[in-house]
C-alpha cells in the first residue's frame, strides 16, 4: 500500500449560493494515478482545482473543510499559493501554451521560481522537461518557434512539460485529452504511465476506457458528492454502488 | 404559399438587403469624395506663393552699414530706403501716387526679405542681385486665379492701375509661383501672404505630447487595475459606469473645467500648450481606458490560468503575460484617442488658445495656437488668402490623423499575437 499524498476531509465548495461539492473525503496515493469520473457538472474539476487553489481566481467561490498534503493544510488562508502551485502543477482541458517560443514556455516557471540561475541550467531544465514529456525529439531543432505553432497533441505535451519544469510533486490533469484525436490521446496516456513513477497524478476524464487504462484508483462523483472510490479494477468490474454501476455501463451521464 | 414561393421570397429579401447596403456605402463614399475634393480644390494652392522677381541694388548711400558688417549690425540696420528705392524701379511709374500703388503689390515683409539676402552675404554693397520677393495677398490671389478681375473697379481691392502693373509683370515674366515656405515656418499674421501654421504645428505638438505623457500611464494603469485586480463589487461597477459616461461628455465641458480649475484656481498661464495638454489629457483618459480594458478583456483566461498554475503570482501573470498580449490593442486605442485630441477645438477655445499669436512657441508655457483652432480662426477671416490657408490647414490636420490611424492599424496587425 502506497503512502497517502493528499487527503481531503469534509471538503465543501460553494459558488455563491450554489453548493458544488458536499463533504468530499478522498485520499490520493503517492506516485499513483487517481482518475475522477462522473457526468458533467458533478464537481470533479472543482475538486482538483481545490488542490492547487485555482478556485481562488473565482471571486464568488468559497471552500470549507480541509485538504492536507503531507500534513500541510492546503486550504489554509495564510498559505502562500505561489509556493503551493510550485508543488502542485496543472494541465488544462484545452492546451494553453503561452504565445511565446517553445523554450520560453518551459523556462518561464523555473525562471520565476529562481531555479536555473544560468542559461545552461535553464537549457538543461528545458531539455529534461521536454524529454520527460516525450516532446524533445519532435521540437529540439525549433525551440524558438512559437508554442502555438505546434499541433494540438504536441501543445498539450508542451503544457505537461511546462507543468513538470518546476519539478512539482503532484500534477493535476483536467480532461487533458478531451480536445485531442485518438493518436495524440494514446501518446498522452503513455506519458502519464511514465510520469507516475515520479509524480502523484490526478486526472479528470470523461472516458471510462481512459480511466481504466491509466489509473490505479478511481473516484466516481455525482451531483457534487463522491459516490464511490476504490481500486480502478474494482470500480469498473464490481462496484459497490448501484449508481456507479449504472454510470460505467452507460445507463446515464 | 408554396415552398418555391417562400424560397423566392427569401432570395428577394437577401437581394434587397444587399442593394440597401451597397447604396449606403455609395452615399457615404460620395460624401467623403465631395468633402475631400472641396478641401483639396480650395487648399492646394496655399502650398505655393506668388513672388515678384525684382532687381535689388544695395546703395551705400542709403545704408548706414558697411560691407562685412556683423550679424547684429545688419539686424539693427534700416533697410527701408533700400527697399523703397528698388521696388519703385520694378515698374516705370509716373508719379508718387502710382509708386504707392506699385509698393502695395509687395508683401509687408519685403524689407525683411531684402535684409535676409544681405544677412546671407554681407558683401553686397555696390552690387545688384535678383530677388524673388513675396507678392501681396491681392496679387497672390489674382495670380492663382482666385480673384475675379472683371468686377467694376470700386468693388475690387486691386485698382485698374495695379492690374496694368500686374499684366506688365506677367508679360515680362517677372511674376512666378514658388514653394510657400512661409506657410510652414511662420506663425499667424494679419497678412494672409505671410501667415503660416508653424506656431499652430508646434503648439499642437506640445499639447499632444503633454496629453500623451499624462493620459497614457494613468489610463493604462487604471485599466490594468480595474480589469485584473479590482474586486468585482458595486464600487468597481460604479467607477466603470462613470468612466463610460465621461467618455461621452461633450469636450467643451472639459474646457469649462480647465477654465475654472487650471486657469482660475491654479493660475496656470493662459492659452498655453501646457493647459491645453492637461485639458486634452482629462478628455482623452476615459477614451483610452475603454479600448485598453477591452484589449485586456480579450486575452483569454486560459493564459492567466496557465501562468498561475506554474506558480506565477497574480502580478506576474498580469505583467508577464496579459499586458504584453494586450499591448497592441492598448497602443492603437491610445493613438486613436490622441488623434481625437489632436482634432479637438472646443475646449481649447475656452482656455484662450484662440488668441492671436504671431511668435512660434519655444516651450509649452508660451502662448500658442493649435491646428484646429487655427482653422477656426482663419475660417472667420474675410481675406481671400485665408480661405485657401484654412483648407490647407485642414489638409495638414487630416494627413496627421490619417498617419496616426494608419500607425494604429499597423501596430494592431503587426503585433497582435494569435492564440487558439
Amino acid at each position: 500500500m502506497s503512502n497517502i499524498k493528499i487527503k481531503s476531509k469534509n471538503l465543501n465548495v460553494y459558488y455563491g449560493d450554489k453548493q458544488a461539492l458536499f463533504d468530499v473525503n478522498l485520499d490520493l496515493n503517492e506516485k499513483e494515478v487517481t482518475a475522477l469520473i462522473g457526468p458533467s457538472g458533478c464537481g470533479k474539476s472543482t475538486f482538483i482545482r481545490c488542490i492547487n487553489r485555482m478556485n481562488d481566481v473565482i471571486d464568488i467561490c468559497k471552500v470549507t473543510g480541509n485538504i492536507e498534503m503531507d500534513g500541510m493544510n492546503i486550504n489554509d488562508k495564510d498559505l502562500d499559493v505561489v509556493s503551493l502551485r510550485e508543488r502542485v502543477g496543472m494541465v488544462f482541458q484545452k492546451p494553453n501554451p503561452f504565445p511565446k517560443s517553445i523554450y520560453d514556455n518551459i523556462s518561464y516557471g523555473p525562471k520565476i521560481h529562481g531555479k536555473g540561475e544560468t542559461k545552461s541550467e535553464l537549457d538543461q531544465i528545458v531539455e529534461n522537461s521536454l524529454k520527460k514529456s516525450a516532446l524533445w525529439e519532435e521540437v529540439k531543432d525549433r525551440l524558438d518557434e512559437p508554442g502555438t505553432s505546434l499541433s494540438g497533441g504536441q501543445q498539450q505535451r508542451l503544457c505537461i512539460a511546462r507543468a513538470i519544469s518546476v519539478n512539482p510533486e503532484v500534477i493535476l490533469m483536467d480532461e487533458p485529452c478531451s480536445a485531442l484525436d485518438p493518436i495524440a490521446t494514446a501518446k498522452i496516456e503513455e506519458l502519464i504511465d511514465e510520469l507516475k513513477k515520479t509524480y502523484t497524478i490526478v486526472i479528470v476524464t470523461h472516458s471510462m476506457a481512459q480511466a481504466v487504462r491509466v489509473s490505479q484508483k478511481t473516484g466516481f462523483f455525482h451531483l457534487g458528492k463522491l459516490i464511490e472510490v476504490g481500486k480502478t479494477e474494482k470500480i469498473f468490474k464490481n462496484p459497490d454502488n448501484k449508481m456507479t454501476q449504472d454510470y460505467i455501463t452507460g445507463r446515464f451521464g | 404559399m408554396t415552398k418555391e414561393e417562400r424560397l423566392k421570397k427569401r432570395h428577394r429579401a437577401e437581394k434587397r438587403f444587399r442593394f440597401y447596403g451597397l447604396t449606403s456605402i455609395f452615399v457615404a463614399l460620395l460624401f467623403v469624395v465631395i468633402l475631400v475634393q472641396n478641401i483639396f480644390s480650395k487648399g492646394s494652392s496655399a502650398f505655393k506663393k506668388t513672388v515678384i522677381t525684382t532687381e535689388v541694388f544695395f546703395d551705400q548711400e542709403l545704408l548706414e552699414i558697411q560691407n562685412g558688417a556683423s550679424q547684429e549690425e545688419i539686424m539693427e540696420a534700416d533697410f527701408y530706403d533700400i527697399m523703397i528705392e528698388n521696388l519703385i524701379k520694378a515698374y516705370p511709374a509716373k508719379d508718387r501716387e502710382e509708386e504707392d500703388e506699385l509698393l502695395k503689390l509687395f508683401s509687408g515683409d519685403a524689407e525683411i526679405e531684402i535684409k535676409k539676402a544681405f544677412l546671407n552675404d554681407n558683401n553686397l554693397i555696390g552690387k545688384t542681385i535678383t530677388l524673388d520677393l513675396t507678392a501681396s495677398d491681392d496679387i497672390d490671389q489674382l495670380h492663382k486665379g482666385n480673384y475675379p478681375r472683371d468686377l467694376p473697379e470700386e468693388r475690387r481691392r486691386i485698382s485698374d492701375f495695379q492690374l496694368v502693373i500686374y499684366d506688365y509683370f506677367v508679360e515680362n515674366k517677372k511674376i512666378s509661383k514658388n514653394f510657400n515656405n512661409y506657410f510652414f515656418n511662420n506663425g499667424d499674421s494679419r497678412d494672409p501672404e505671410l501667415a503660416g501654421i508653424g506656431g499652430a504645428l508646434v503648439g499642437s505638438f506640445y499639447s499632444i505630447l503633454i496629453c500623451l505623457l499624462l493620459a497614457f500611464p494613468v489610463a493604462v494603469l487604471a485599466s490594468i487595475y480595474l480589469e485584473e485586480f479590482a474586486p468585482k463589487n458595486k464600487i468597481t461597477d460604479f467607477i466603470e459606469i462613470n468612466i463610460n459616461n465621461l467618455a461621452a461628455v461633450p469636450s467643451i465641458v472639459y474646457g469649462l473645467l480647465a477654465l475654472q480649475i487650471l486657469l482660475a484656481t491654479i493660475q496656470l498661464p493662459i492659452s498655453t500648450p501646457l493647459v491645453a495638454g492637461i485639458t486634452l489629457a482629462l478628455m482623452t483618459l476615459p477614451r483610452i481606458i475603454i479600448p485598453c480594458r477591452a484589449s485586456l478583456k480579450a486575452v483569454p483566461p486560459s493564459i492567466r490560468e496557465g501562468a498561475l498554475a506554474v506558480g506565477a503570482s497574480k502580478f506576474q501573470s498580469v505583467f508577464h503575460h496579459v499586458v504584453p498580449l494586450a499591448l497592441p490593442g492598448t497602443l492603437s486605442g491610445t493613438i486613436i484617442g490622441l488623434a481625437q485630441a489632436l482634432g479637438e477645438t472646443a475646449p481649447l477655445i475656452l482656455i484662450g488658445m484662440v488668441a492671436f499669436v504671431v511668435d512660434i512657441p519655444s516651450s509649452p508655457v508660451d502662448p500658442s495656437s493649435s491646428l484646429p483652432v487655427q482653422v477656426y480662426l482663419w475660417s472667420e477671416s474675410a481675406e481671400r488668402g485665408f480661405v485657401e490657408k484654412t483648407s490647407a490647414t485642414i489638409m495638414m490636420l487630416l494627413s496627421f490623423l490619417i498617419v496616426m490611424n494608419f500607425i494604429a492599424v499597423y501596430l494592431r496587425q503587426k503585433f497582435e499575437k494569435r492564440w487558439n
